[in-house]
C-alpha cells in the first residue's frame, strides 16, 4: 500500500513540473584563488537559485555554462563564500576566496531536509573536515579515526584488538541501560551500529554460567567490534556532529544519544579525476607492562608448599642455567604488525550527472601474531538531474570486512591471553617443537599455544546504498516548494568463528570447541519531506517544512556451539555435541515532523519543530509521543548593534529540544528460556522480568551560547553551556532475586548532564611562506541522578571488593563505589573526565609542505584497573618485589592484602595527554608529465606518545564493551601505535 | 492554488495510510508467561516440569564450592577469580560480601526454580485441559521441589532467613528466620506429599529413575522431609519420614534422585567436574582430608593424588577432588547414603545407640573398614556419625551444614592466619532494601 502511495506521489511530481526555456546561456571559464594566490582545488561553483554548478580542477579552474540572468555563487570548505551578481559575470573570472577560520559559511544539516549557514546556527555542531578526520595520520578505522575530534565528546577504545571497537558518548551519559551511543546517518541512510559478540563465553565463562553471548550489566564481555566501524574514512566528506535533543530533536526516536552525520563525496562538473593513494605502515604495541625479575627464592614463593617451592626454585635455577628466561609478555604483545592501504578515487560529471567512486583495500596485522584487520570497500556514488527540476542520488558501498581478533579480556577460565600470562613466570617453558606446544603448568592455557592455533574472527559483508531525490514542484520568485525524499538500506551479513581446536591446553574438557556466528541485519528508513521556501523580500525569508520518517530493523543472530570438535575439523557438524540460540529483533520506528525556519536579514534566525514518534519497541505501540523543538540565533554584528572594528561576528544563540530513546526490543516481555534436560524440552522463567507498559525515555536539552570572531575573522570563539535532562530513564533494577527475577525493566528515574564547550580557531600566522591554523577546543561534563524510583545496587562491574559503579540519587551518574578501608562503602571515583582539551594545528609552508598534528588531554576520570591485581595474584607483576607502600610489604602482597578491605587500589585515575596524531606532507604540483597533476608524499605517527601515570596498558579500555560501565580494566588487547608512509597521485 | 490544495490532500492521504499501520512484533525469541497461565496444554506443563529439574542445576557447582570451601573439605584455585581464596576462606582479612556471585549467584537460582515452580503451580489450576489427578501431579511436583529450593538457600543465609511467599514479585512475603522457615519448608513438602496421595503423573523425569511415579515420588518428598526433621531435631519424626522414603539399610548407598547432566541441545554440564592434574582452574582436596582419613577407607579415592602440588595465594593441596569424574557425571539431590546416616543420627540422639551403631557400621563396613569400636556413648557416637557423613558425602554439600547444627565449626583448621569459618553467608543486597 505504501509503494503504491509513493509511486502516485512521484508521478505527480512529474505531472505538476513547470515547462522551462533556455537561451543566450553564457560560458564562463575562471580561476578560484586563496588570497596569497595558491589555487584552491575542488571549490564548488553554483548557479545561483539552481542546482547547477561545477568544481575546480588541480589548478583551481573551472568552466561552467551560465542560463541567463543568474548569479554565481562560489565556495569551499574553509573560506567564506562569495557571490557574484549577474552584473558581474565575466567571460573569465579570477575569484578570490577568504579563509574562514571561524567556519561561519560552513552549511550545517539543521533540519531532515534544511541547512543554515553556521554564522546562524542556534546550536553547536562541531564538524569534521575530511582532512582532520583522515588526513593527519588515519587511523584503523573510522570510529577510531573520531578521538580527540568531537568537542563535547567522550570518546574511549575499548581495547586495542584489530577491527575497531569505541564507545561515543556526546555531552555525558544519556541512559543507563538503554542505548548511549548517538546515530550514525551516512548520506541519508541510518546505519547500524550493533556490537554482536561471537559467543566467547562459551570458553571464557567471562559471565560465569552465562550463555553464550551473555551481557553482563552494562555490556557484553566478549569485546566486539561496533559495526560502524566498517565505514571507509577516505570516502567522507565531512562529519556532523549532533551532539543533542536541541540539534537532533528532528531525527526523532534515535537521536537522544545524538547524531552523527556523515557526508561522503560528491562528483562534481568538469574533469574526470583519478587519484591512487597507498598507505604502507607498520603497528606496534603503544607499552608493555614489564615482567617480574625471579631469582631461586621469589621462584620457590610462588608456591606455599615447601616441597614445591624447591621444585620451583629448582625449575627456575635450570632455565636461567640454560638461557631460558623469557619475556612471555613481549613475545605475546610485542609482534610488529605490517599495514597497506591502497585507495583509487575517479569523480567527475558533467552539467547533468557527477560521480564518484572508490575502490580500496587495507590489510592490516596486529600486535599478537594470527591477529589482524581487513578491509576492501566499492563504493559509487552518482547524483542526476533528471531535469532542471528533478535531481536524484544514488550512493551505494560494498563492504568486505574481517578482523581477526584474539582472545584477550575477562575470563574464568585462564584462556585468555592477559589472564594466562598473569599467572605465567618467565621460567616457565612454553615454545613449541616443531608445532607441538608443551602444556603450560603454572596456568590453565599456554598462550603461545593459544595465539598458534585458535581462530576468532568477524567477518562482515555490508552493503549500503541510499536514494534522494528533490524535485522542484513549484518556483516562483518569492516561493519554492520542493518535494525531498532520502532513504535507503544497510544491510549486512556477519559471520563469527571462534575455533578452538582440540589440542589446546584448556581443551581438555570439551575436547575442541567450534563457535560459529551467523547474523544477518538489515535496517531501512526513509524520509519524505515538504519544504517551503518563502522569501517576500529579499531581508526576510522563511523555510517551512513537514513530512513523515519512518525506520525498520530486522536483525538474526544465530549462534552454534560445537564441542567435541573431530581433530583438524571446523564444521559445526564434526562434533560430538552441538548447541544453538537464535536471537531476533525486530522494530518499526514512525515519525510526523514539521518545522519552520524564519531568518530576518542573517540577523535573527528563529526555529521551531515539532515530532510525533511511536515506536514497536514501546509498551504502547500505536500511541505518539511528542516532541518539541526550537531555536534563536541573533547576529549582533549584523544587526550593526554593534560597530566598529573589534568584532567580525558576534552571535547570541539558544536551542532547546527533546528526543527519545526508545526502549530494548523485548523489554515488554517476561520470557521463559529453554532449559532441557535429558532431551526433554524444559522452560525456566527468564530472570529478566518484563515490563508491559514501559516507556521511551524522553530526553530535554538546552543550549546556549555566544560565538565571535575577531581580528577580521582570523581568531573565533565558540562559547556553549548546555543542560540535558533524561526522564524516565531505562534502566534494569534489580528488584529482591526471591522474586524468581534478577533484573526488571523499568523507567527508573531522571538525570542531568550539565556541561561547558569552548572553542577557539585562529589564523596564528598568515605570511606568503607560512600559514599556521589552529583550533582549541576545552570541555567538561557533570553529571547528576536527580531521581532514582528503584532502590540503588551496584552494577557494571564486579563489587565494592574491586570497585562497582552504581546510580544513586543526588550523585554522579558515573559514580565508582568501593570498600573504603575503613570498614564501609564509599565514592572511590568517577568516570566522567575533570575535562578534556585538543588542539588540531596545520602548519602550510610555501603552499607545499603541510604539517598537521593533534594534542588530546583528557584530564581526570577513574577507571577499575583489575589488570595489575591479575599479575599480582599471578606473582608476576613487574613491580611485585618493590617497597613503596606504608606496610613495608612487596607492593604485590600489600594489592593483594587491599582485596576484600580497600579496594582504592583499584579505582585509579585514568588522566592522559596524547599526541594522537601527527603526518607532514609534501605536495609536487609541477611535474614533468602532464598527465600527472599533482603527488603528495607523507608520513603520519597515530597515537605514538602518550604522557599518563595510569598504570595499565593504557588508559582508554573496557572490558564491557561501549555500554554504560566503561573504563574497567581487565587484561585487554593492549593498545597499538602506527607509522605510516603515504603516498597520492592525482591524474 | 490548485496544487497547494493537491499537495494538502495528498499530504493528509500520506498521514492516514502512515498512521494506520503501528507495527507490534511480539516476542519473536520465546514463549511468554502471561501465554502459559491462561490455559496450559498437557505438553507445555510438560515444559515447565523440565524446565523446573533442569534449573536445579544452574549454579549447583557454585552451591557445592560454597559449603566445600567453607566446611574446609576443598579449595577451588582459580588465576582469574581470586575470590575462592580471599572471601569464602576469610584470606587477608575479606569477609562474606552481599553483592558477590557466591552468594547472589546460586541464591538468584534456586528462586528462578522456586518461581518456575509457582508458575507451573498457577498454570496447572488455570488450565482445562489436564484432569483432576493430572493437576494433583504437577502441583505435587512443583511443592516438593520448592521445597528443596528453599532449603538451599536456608542453607547458606541459615539465621539471615528466606523469603517463602514470593508468588508476587511486587508484594513479596517477609524474610523468615530459619526456626520458622524450617516449618514452613516442612509443611511444603506435606502438601506436597498429600497431592502424590492421589497424582496421576503424566510427565518425564530425568534424573528420578524408578521415583518418577506418584509413589516414587512421594517417597523422595519423604526423603527431604527426613532431612528437615533432623534440621529441626525432630528425630521421632525422621524416623517415620525415613519410613516412609526410600530409605533402606541394605539397599545400595547410590540409590536416590540425582541432578543429571548432558550435551544435548540446551541441556548442562556438570561444571563442578575439573579433569585431573589440571593446573590453573582446579578444585582440589583440603590437606584434612586425606590426614584424617582412617586407613584402609575406599573414599580415599574421591580426592586422588596429583602429579604436581597445586598451590595458590598461601594454601596448597596435593589431590584434586575427584567425586564428579565426567561433565556429565550426576551430582545428588538425595541418596540412601545419607538416609542411613539420617537415620543413624535420629536413632542416636533417641538414644537407641545400638540401631545407631548398626547404620554406623553399615556404612563402615561398606567402606572397607572394620565395624566401629569407639565408646558407646552418645557424644563419641555422634562424633563418629559426623565423621562419616564428612567422608560419605564429600563434596556433595553437607558438612559445613552439619558441623554448624552442632556448633562445631570452631573445629575446622584454619590454614592461614587471620582465615575466619564463616557461619552463614549474607542476604544478597537485594533482598536487604
Amino acid at each position: 500500500m505504501r509503494m503504491l502511495f509513493l509511486a502516485v506521489l512521484f508521478l505527480s511530481c512529474i505531472a505538476i513540473l513547470p515547462e522551462h526555456v533556455f537561451s543566450q546561456t553564457k560560458t564562463i571559464t575562471g580561476k578560484v584563488t586563496d588570497n596569497k594566490g595558491g589555487p584552491i582545488v575542488g571549490a564548488s561553483i553554483t548557479v545561483n537559485q539552481s542546482a547547477l554548478g561545477t568544481a575546480t580542477d588541480a589548478d583551481g579552474k573551472f568552466r561552467l555554462t551560465v542560463p541567463p540572468g543568474a548569479g554565481l555563487i562560489i565556495s569551499s570548505a574553509g573560506y567564506k563564500s562569495k557571490t557574484i551578481k549577474v552584473g558581474d559575470l565575466l567571460e573569465f573570472m579570477d575569484v578570490k576566496l577568504d579563509e574562514d577560520v571561524a567556519h561561519l559559511d560552513e552549511v550545517i544539516v539543521t533540519g531532515l531536509a534544511t541547512s543554515v549557514k553556521r554564522r546562524n546556527l542556534a546550536n553547536a555542531v562541531a564538524t569534521i573536515s575530511s582532512n582532520e578526520l583522515d588526513g593527519v595520520a588515519p587511523a584503523q578505522t573510522f570510529d577510531a579515526a573520531l578521538e580527540g575530534k568531537i568537542p563535547g565528546a567522550y570518546i574511549n577504545a575499548n581495547d586495542g584488538a584489530p577491527g575497531g571497537g569505541i564507545s561515543v558518548k556526546l555531552r555525558g551519559v544519556t541512559s543507563v541501560y538503554g542505548n548511549t551511543q548517538p546515530l550514525y546517518v551516512v548520506d541519508g541512510v541510518f546505519v547500524d551500529n550493533t556490537a554482536t559478540s561471537a559467543g566467547l563465553n562459551v570458553v571464557t565463562n567471562a559471565l560465569a554460567n552465562g550463555l553464550p553471548t551473555s551481557n553482563a550489566a552494562g555490556g557484553t564481555q566478549d569485546n566486539p567490534s561496533s559495526r560502524i566501524a566498517d565505514i571507509r574514512p577516505e570516502d567522507i566528506e565531512s562529519i556532523e556532529i549532533l551532539k543533542g535533543a536541541s540539534a537532533a530533536a528532528i531525527y526523532g526516536s534515535r537521536a537522544a544519544a545524538g547524531v552523527i552525520i556523515i557526508t561522503t563525496k560528491k562528483g562534481k562538473e568538469g574533469r574526470t579525476k583519478i587519484s591512487v593513494s597507498q598507505d604502507l605502515g607498520e603497528i606496534r604495541v603503544r607499552k608493555l607492562l614489564g615482567v617480574r625479575q625471579f631469582n631461586a627464592e621469589r621462584a620457590a614463593s610462588l608456591s606455599s608448599d615447601s616441597a614445591t617451592g624447591v621444585l620451583l626454585s629448582q625449575e627456575f635455577l635450570a632455565a636461567q642455567a640454560k638461557g631460558q628466561i623469557y619475556d612471555y609478555e613481549k613475545e605475546v604483545f610485542g609482534n610488529t604488525g605490517f599495514a597497506r592501504n591502497t585507495v583509487l578515487s575517479v569523480s567527475g560529471g558533467n552539467s547533468k550527472t557527477g560521480f564518484y567512486f572508490s575502490a580500496a583495500q587495507k590489510d592490516e596485522g596486529g600486535i599478537v601474531k594470527n591477529t589482524g584487520y581487513r578491509n576492501s570497500s566499492l563504493r559509487l556514488n552518482v547524483d542526476h538531474h533528471i531535469t532542471d527540476n528533478i535531481k536524484i542520488g544514488i550512493t551505494t558501498n560494498y563492504i568486505n570486512s574481517s578482523a581477526d581478533r584474539g582472545l584477550t579480556g575477562n575470563d574464568n577460565t585462564g584462556v585468555s591471553l592477559g589472564i594466562a600470562l598473569s599467572s605465567t613466570p618467565s621460567f616457565a617453558q612454553l615454545h613449541d617443537s616443531a608445532g607441538i606446544y608443551p602444556n603450560n603448568p603454572f596456568a590453565a592455557s599456554n598462550p603461545l599455544q593459544t595465539i598458534a592455533l585458535m581462530t576468532n574472527n568477524e567477518s562482515v559483508n555490508r552493503f549500503i546504498t541510499g536514494l534522494s531525490f528533490d524535485a522542484t514542484l513549484q518556483k516562483s520568485i518569492k516561493s519554492t516548494t520542493k518535494l525531498i525524499g532520502r532513504g535507503g538500506i544497510d544491510f549486512y551479513d556477519l559471520e563469527t568463528n571462534a575455533i578452538f581446536p582440540s589440542i589446546l591446553q584448556f581443551e581438555a574438557i570439551n575436547k575442541g570447541t567450534t563457535v560459529q556466528g551467523f547474523t544477518s541485519n538489515l535496517n531501512t528508513n526513509y524520509i519524505l519531506s515538504l519544504v517551503n521556501t518563502l522569501t517576500p523580500t529579499d531581508k526576510f525569508s522563511m523555510t517551512t517544512s513537514a513530512g513523515l520518517t519512518q525506520e525498520t530493523g530486522d536483525y538474526n543472530n544465530v549462534l552454534d556451539v560445537a564441542t567435541q570438535v573431530i581433530s583438524g575439523q571446523t564444521n559445526i557438524n564434526q562434533a560430538g555435541a552441538l548447541n544453538g540460540t537464535q536471537l531476533r529483533t525486530k522494530f518499526q520506528n514512525q515519525g510526523i515532523f514539521a518545522q519552520e525556519e524564519a531568518n530576518l536579514n542573517d540577523v535573527l534566525m528563529l526555529t521551531g519543530g515539532v515530532r510525533f514518534d511511536r515506536s514497536s519497541n514501546n509498551g504502547e505501540v500505536a500511541k505518539y509521543y511528542v516532541y518539541p523543538k526550537g531555536g534563536i540565533s541573533l547576529n549582533l554584528t549584523r544587526w550593526d548593534l554593534i560597530k566598529g572594528d573589534v568584532f567580525d561576528n558576534l552571535k547570541l544563540r539558544a536551542a532547546y529540544g527533546q528526543a527519545n530513546n526508545v526502549p530494548a526490543y523485548g523489554s515488554k516481555f517476561t520470557e521463559f528460556s529453554i532449559s532441557n534436560i535429558a532431551g526433554n524440552p524444559g522452560l525456566l522463567v527468564n530472570p529478566q522480568e518484563g515490563q508491559p507498559d514501559i516507556k521511551p525515555e524522553r530526553q530535554t536539552e538546552f543550549e546556549t551560547g555566544v560565538d565571535f570572531s575577531v581580528l577580521k575573522g582570523r581568531l573565533g570563539f565558540e562559547l556553549t553551556y548546555y543542560q540535558k535532562d533524561i526522564f524516565d530513564f531505562l534502566m534494569q533494577s534489580n528488584p529482591p532475586s526471591s522474586s524468581g527475577f534478577s533484573s526488571a525493566w523499568a523507567n527508573a528515574g531522571n538525570l542531568r548532564n550539565r556541561g561547558v564547550e569552548l572553542g577557539m580557531n585562529a589564523g596564528v600566522v598568515e605570511t606568503r611562506t607560512v600559514v599556521w591554523n589552529t583550533t582549541v577546543s576545552f570541555w567538561l561534563n557533570r553529571s547528576l541522578v536527580t531521581e532514582l524510583t528503584i532502590p540503588s545496587v551496584p552494577q557494571g562491574s564486579f563489587g565494592y571488593v574491586l570497585g562497582s559503579f552504581q546510580i544513586q540519587q543526588g550523585q554522579s551518574a558515573t559514580q565508582i563505589l568501593g570498600l573504603n578501608g575503613a570498614g564501609g562503602v564509599s565514592k572511590l571515583g568517577d568516570a566522567e573526565p575533570t575535562f578534556q582539551m585538543s588542539t588540531y594545528n596545520e602548519v602550510t609552508f610555501f603552499n607545499k609542505l603541510s604539517l598537521r598534528f593533534l594534542i588530546h588531554w583528557k584530564q581526570g576520570g577513574q577507571n577499575i584497573n583489575l589488570t595489575n591485581l591479575e599479575n599480582d595474584f599471578g606473582g608476576t607483576s613487574a613491580d611485585y618485589d618493590q617497597v613503596t607502600n606504608k606496610l613495608g610489604v612487596p607492593n604485590g602482597v600489600y594489592r593483594i592484602m587491599q582485596v576484600g578491605t580497600d579496594a582504592h587500589e583499584f579505582v585509579q585515575t585514568a588522566s592522559y595527554l596524547r599526541l594522537r596524531e601527527i603526518g607532514l606532507y609534501y605536495s609536487f604540483t609541477n611535474l614533468p608529465v602532464d598527465y600527472i597533476k599533482a603527488v603528495r608524499i607523507g608520513l603520519s605517527l597515530n597515537n605514538y606518545v602518550t604522557i599518563t601515570k595510569y598504570k595499565s596498558y593504557d588508559p582508554e579500555v573496557s572490558n564491557f564493551g561501549s555500554g554504560f560501565s566503561s573504563g574497567v580494566d581487565v587484561d585487554p588487547y593492549p593498545a597499538s601505535k602506527r607509522a605510516d608512509f603515504h603516498i597520492t597521485f592525482d591524474f | 492554488m490548485k496544487k497547494s490544495v493537491y499537495l494538502y490532500l495528498l499530504s493528509i492521504g500520506a498521514i492516514l495510510v502512515f498512521n494506520s499501520c503501528a507495527k507490534d512484533y511480539g516476542d519473536l525469541n520465546d514463549a511468554t508467561v502471561q501465554s502459559f497461565i491462561s490455559n496450559a496444554s498437557a505438553s507445555e506443563l510438560n515444559n515447565l516440569v523440565s524446565g523446573t529439574e533442569s534449573g536445579l542445576r544452574t549454579n549447583l557447582s557454585l552451591y557445592l564450592d560454597d559449603i566445600g570451601i567453607i566446611g574446609r573439605e576443598m579449595y577451588h584455585f582459580s588465576n582469574s577469580e581470586p575470590r575462592y581464596v580471599t572471601d569464602l576462606l576469610g584470606g587477608g582479612g575479606a569477609t562474606l560480601s552481599n553483592s558477590n556471585f557466591y552468594i547472589t549467584n546460586p541464591w538468584a537460582s534456586r528462586y528462578t526454580v522456586v518461581k518456575n515452580c509457582n508458575i507451573l503451580i498457577q498454570a496447572a489450576t488455570n488450565s482445562t485441559q489436564i484432569t483432576a489427578a493430572q493437576r494433583s501431579g504437577y502441583i505435587g511436583f512443583a511443592q516438593t521441589i520448592k521445597a528443596y529450593q528453599l532449603l538451599m538457600n536456608l542453607n547458606l543465609s541459615d539465621s539471615n532467613g528466606i523469603r517463602i511467599n514470593v508468588n508476587d514479585p511486587n508484594n513479596l512475603g517477609p524474610i523468615v528466620t530459619n526456626v520458622t522457615a524450617l516449618a514452613a519448608i516442612s509443611s511444603l513438602l506435606d502438601s506436597g506429599l498429600s497431592s502424590f496421595n492421589n497424582a496421576d503423573i503424566v510427565f518425564t523425569l530425568a534424573g528420578f529413575g524408578n521415583f518418577s511415579n506418584a509413589q516414587g515420588l512421594a517417597q523422595f518428598n519423604r526423603a527431604l522431609a527426613a532431612r528437615l526433621d533432623v534440621y529441626q531435631q525432630n528425630w521421632s519424626a525422621a524416623l517415620t519420614d525415613l519410613g516412609q522414603s526410600f530409605f533402606s539399610l541394605t539397599g545400595d548407598f547410590n540409590l536416590g534422585v540425582f541432578d543429571v547432566f548432558g550435551t544435548g541441545l540446551g541441556d548442562q554440564l556438570n561444571t563442578f567436574f575439573i579433569p585431573q592434574n589440571q593446573t590453573g582452574e582446579i578444585r582440589v582436596a583440603h590437606p584434612s582430608f586425606a590426614e584424617d582419613i582412617e586407613p584402609g577407607d575406599d573414599r580415599i579415592n574421591k580426592a586422588t593424588l596429583r602429579i604436581a602440588v597445586a598451590s595458590l595465594d598461601g594454601l596448597s593441596s596435593d589431590r584434586d577432588v575427584w567425586v564428579y569424574t565426567s561433565s556429565t557425571a550426576p551430582v545428588p539431590i538425595i541418596r540412601n547414603e545419607e538416609l542411613i546416616l539420617l537415620y543413624a543420627e535420629a536413632n542416636i540422639q533417641n538414644n537407641d545407640l545400638s540401631d545407631g551403631v548398626n547404620a554406623i557400621n553399615i556404612i563402615r563396613t561398606g567402606h572397607n573398614l572394620a565395624a566401629y569400636s569407639g565408646a558407646m556413648t552418645q557424644s563419641a557416637l555422634i562424633t563418629e556419625m559426623l565423621n562419616q557423613k564428612r567422608y560419605s558425602l564429600y563434596c556433595e554439600g553437607h558438612r559445613w551444614l552439619d558441623l554448624r547444627r552442632y556448633n562445631l565449626l570452631s573445629s575446622l583448621p584454619i590454614d592461614r592466619p587471620g582465615d575466619q569459618v564463616w557461619t552463614e553467608f549474607p542476604l544478597p543486597v537485594s533482598e536487604q532494601q
